[in-house]
């Protein structure tokens, strides 16, 4: 079957924005920088403006009907993602980066195709959950392992590019929960047992919050990065609520996740001293140890006031690794909290859009994994936020498209790619 | 009937984009909110940018004599300079790795055009991102009274604090031992000196003028004849004095002892003279152990000092004064008293100016670039202490204690000057006593006042006066 080429007004219209971001952004940090802007500094914008159209194109010549905001929004995030490593990150992460842009354009491409029916994915769920098993365990094995400030949580490639499979195992995760909530819906008909007021949920419910406990406490125990726990821990309780509609499982699971790290930092010294840097990172003994990179970066907010310093104008350079786990921060000192607050509503359109195609999706399936995709971009946004403000303990995730790093950008697209899609099955299913 | 999951996923939309907001409201706290007080700590490297890529401001002295300025060194790089090391704690240092001490600190924002004096300059500097011209900080510290309390000090542990009594400006600050902050600011010495600096037991990084805390023994006469004086006793009455002293026998073993072992009637200025302690315990006694406490706080002892940097509050007792032999112990200085030398320095400057506690500060003036006041530090006067004539019969006595034949702080005279003062040896927590020295000068309309304090001297307060002396005559140019 092939379709009929769609004009994709909307889309193309809005692709301009972000020609536009990323052009600008680079004329204003090359131009902060004192340097001349030669053709060669303007390659970097002018090859992203080439993908994000080839992505356009790409799916008007399909055919394609779904939403038409969603590649827009994360091309403007991934456009402002761009920018920032320009003006934060060593010279040589730029063309990295730039390659990742590309191979995430690729992997878009790929989600799109493949596979050509979605409820392939319900059918293989333990194979997924093999599969992401298997990713997760990776990084472990000699050869292609590769252990990256102190955290053996990355997969290489060659000389110059290195994955961190946590990454990818977030939308594996998200497909087998939905395959698997959706499995177990009838159990919700029947009324739930009890032990006096407190209602326990169905084996097939509770087993799985116990095992996913067991899971956080024990990498946020053995390993000393908890960010990607979290975030797994997190899609799981939403998804949980998502199929079952009850919030006092997830509610429990959140409680149980803070007596566990409660209990963890009475017990290990390192579990203990993060919540301790979170409480007073400006304490004498802190602020120039494991507070340092909190309390610089909590300097560059308190620089940004309403406006920001401008781009290129801030000293966001002074937190160690600001490229990774303090973009907002850095983008925030230069823009101002105007342009973090325009920041979050990016992030929070892109999110009402992933659940309103949530909400019209055909299955519960697809529902479940729309709902769940969007949850994981919203949820990783907030943590490293929330984090960066000193809201919450800090964890080493990323903020989605913005921060330097491909695993996380090509997953991001990915997540783009699949509710895409969704979208463009629910039009065709309801018309419209 | 199970709930569609369409109704789930708006209530969770509904809980991420309350999440959202909160973390919005958060983000604007730090922003918005304590933006202020970040961007002026000490360690915020926006503080210190210009270390790095521009000029920062010059400290200057009252005759126009850099203290403090950055240099280009031959490989176009910027580097602060210090030029006396005897105000290494006053001035302290301003590092691109270790912050901000001292004046460097307090003026961190004046030095980089950010001036509080100045909110076009910081609004341009803050939002149009404008690099103004440093300006610099004009000080009050006058280098030939600096350079002449560094040489009497001569290295001995301690420190002495010159203030101009009609202002409450500090013309010297010396306290010993010091550091080189050359060498903190340098990139290849830093970590180094910072170790060593900070790892050393002599504590070479406090100030020890205005953070250093002692019992302020025989010195702290001056507030007890305040209180007593103000609350009746009469200065010029004779009171017998029999060494020792027990004002009845529920004292048990505690006697007040006299340093001369007299035997014979006291009025105020021969107690001052001989620094008599028997005399001063009745003169407390009689004032009571709440008038006393209520002089100590009306003279400053228990409040830190409002100056640029961070000065200790000193202590009356860790209590209340609750029992008659404490008063009689606190009345001639010891106690559970703790006072720094720029307290003291501060009593004497009251006493001098008729009995207004004045407001110290380092700085005079804030400059601009183009060597403009952009505003004058001068802070008025604290309040009223005592009464002028209290002051007036105070000082008197004071004169006499340094001029009288026999007298304690004979050591501070000036020829041709009436110097008043009053020498003080203080117990010190282990070794010989801390030797101390109050004083100002001229006594009629004095123009310096200052306090000495050497830690562990043999010869205690006789070994102080002479250092006063010295300093003083330097201050008003004899």
């Amino acid at each position: 079957m092939r379709a009929r080429p769609v004009f994709r007004g909307t889309e193309l219209g809005h692709l301009v924005w972000v020609a536009l971001l990323v052009g600008l952004g680079f004329v204003a940090v090359v131009g902060s920088e004192r340097e001349q802007l030669t053709a060669a500094a303007l390659a970097v914008p002018v090859a992203f403006v080439g993908i994000a159209l080839a992505l356009h194109f790409f799916l008007a010549f399909r055919g394609f009907r779904g939403d038409e905001l969603l590649l827009p929004l994360a091309l403007g995030l991934a456009a402002i993602g761009l920018v920032l490593v320009q003006r934060l990150a060593p010279a040589h992460l730029l063309p990295q980066q730039l390659t990742w842009a590309i191979i995430g354009g690729g992997a878009f491409v790929a989600a799109i195709l493949v596979p050509r029916d979605l409820s392939v994915l319900s059918r293989y769920k333990y194979t997924w959950a093999l599969a992401g098993i298997a990713l997760l365990a990776l990084p472990v094995l000699p050869g292609i392992g590769r252990e990256i400030n102190g955290a053996r949580i990355w997969v290489g490639f060659g000389e110059l590019l290195s994955f961190q499979p946590a990454e990818a195992v977030k939308v594996i995760l998200v497909i087998f929960f939905a395959a698997y909530l959706e499995e177990h819906r009838e159990l919700l008909a029947r009324p739930p047992r009890r032990i006096g007021p407190v209602p326990i949920p169905p084996p097939p419910y509770l087993i799985p919050i116990l095992l996913m406990w067991a899971l956080a406490m024990g990498v946020m125990i053995l390993q000393k990065d908890l960010g990607a726990t979290l975030i797994f821990f997190g899609i799981f309780l939403a998804m949980l609520y998502l199929a079952t509609g009850r919030a006092a499982y997830s509610v429990a699971g959140i409680l149980m996740l803070i007596a566990g790290g409660w209990a963890a930092s009475r017990v290990f010294e390192h579990v203990n001293a993060r919540i301790v840097t979170w409480l007073a990172p400006f304490s004498d003994e802190l602020r120039f140890g494991a507070g340092y990179q909190l309390v610089q970066g909590l300097f560059a907010l308190g620089n940004a006031g309403l406006l920001g310093a401008g781009l290129g104008n801030g000293m966001p350079e002074r937190i160690p690794v600001v490229w990774s786990d303090f973009v907002f921060t850095a983008f925030t000192e230069e823009v101002g909290f105007v342009g973090a607050l325009a920041l979050l509503a990016l992030y929070l359109v892109l999110v009402f859009r992933g659940m309103a195609i949530a909400m019209r999706a055909p299955t519960p399936f697809l529902q479940l994994v729309a709902g769940g995709l969007s949850f994981a971009l919203a949820f990783q946004t907030l943590v490293i936020v929330a984090g960066n403000a000193k809201l919450i303990p800090l964890t080493g995730v990323t903020l989605p498209f913005l921060s330097y790093g491909g695993s996380s950008l090509v997953t991001n697209f990915v997540i783009v790619a699949l509710l895409l899609r969704i979208s463009d099955v629910t039009m065709r299913v309801r018309g419209g | 009937m199970i709930r569609p999951i369409g109704a789930n996923i708006r209530a969770l939309t509904l809980v991420i984009a309350i999440a959202f907001l909160a973390t919005s409201v958060g983000v604007s706290y730090w922003t918005l909110v304590a933006s202020a007080d970040l961007s002026s700590d000490a360690f915020n490297p926006r503080l210190l940018a210009t270390l790095l890529d521009r000029p920062r401001g010059r400290f200057i002295a009252a005759d126009g004599t850099e203290l403090a300025s950055s240099v280009r060194l031959a490989d176009g790089s910027l580097r602060r300079r210090y030029a006396d090391r005897s105000l290494a704690q006053v001035i302290a240092y301003a590092s691109s790795k270790y912050g901000a001490a001292g004046l460097e600190a307090a003026y961190a924002e004046s030095l980089i055009g950010r001036d509080v004096a100045d909110p076009i300059g910081q609004w341009r500097a803050r939002y149009l991102r404008e690099h103004p011209d440093p300006g610099s900080v004009q000080l009050a510290i006058v280098p030939s009274v600096q350079r002449a309390a560094a040489a009497a000090l001569a290295g001995r542990r301690g420190a002495v604090i010159v203030v101009d009594p009609r202002s409450g400006a500090i013309l010297a600050s010396v306290s010993e031992p010091n550091y080189d902050a050359n060498i903190l600011v340098d990139p290849a010495q830093q970590d180094l000196a910072w170790q060593q600096v900070n790892g050393n037991t002599e504590r070479p990084l406090l100030d020890r003028a205005t953070q250093g805390l002692y019992p302020p023994g025989s010195t702290f006469k001056l507030v007890t004849a305040a209180a007593a004086i103000e609350s009746g006793w009469d200065p010029r009455a004779k009171v017998r004095v029999d060494d020792p002293y027990q004002a009845d026998p529920s004292w048990g073993s505690y006697h007040v002892r006299s340093p001369s072992q007299a035997h014979g009637d006291f009025d105020m200025s021969l107690a001052f003279q001989r620094s008599e302690n028997i005399y001063f315990a009745k003169a407390g006694l009689f004032a009571g152990a709440q008038r006393l406490t209520e002089y100590a706080s009306r003279f400053g002892i228990g409040a830190a000092p409002r100056c640029e940097l961070a000065a200790s509050r000193g202590q009356i007792a860790t209590g209340t004064i609750d029992r008659p032999t404490l008063v009689a112990d606190t009345s001639f200085g010891q106690g559970e008293l703790l006072v720094s030398p720029l307290q003291m320095a501060l009593v004497a400057a009251t006493i001098a100016r008729g009995g207004s506690l004045p407001t110290p500060h380092y700085a005079s003036a804030v400059l601009d670039a183009r060597g403009d006041p952009l505003r004058l530090v001068e802070p008025g006067a604290a309040g009223q202490a005592i009464r002028p004539d209290t002051a007036a019969t105070i000082a008197a006595a004071l004169v006499a204690a340094v001029e009288a034949p026999g007298a304690f702080a004979s050591g501070a005279r000036i020829p041709g000057v009436h110097v008043a003062g009053k020498t003080g040896t203080a117990e010190a927590p282990s070794g010989a006593p801390h030797g101390w020295f109050v004083g100002f000068a001229p006594a009629e309309n004095a123009t310096a006042a200052v306090a000495v304090i050497i830690e562990n001297a043999a010869r205690g307060g006789e070994d102080a006066a002479p250092v006063g002396g010295a300093v003083l005559r330097a201050a008003i140019g004899r």
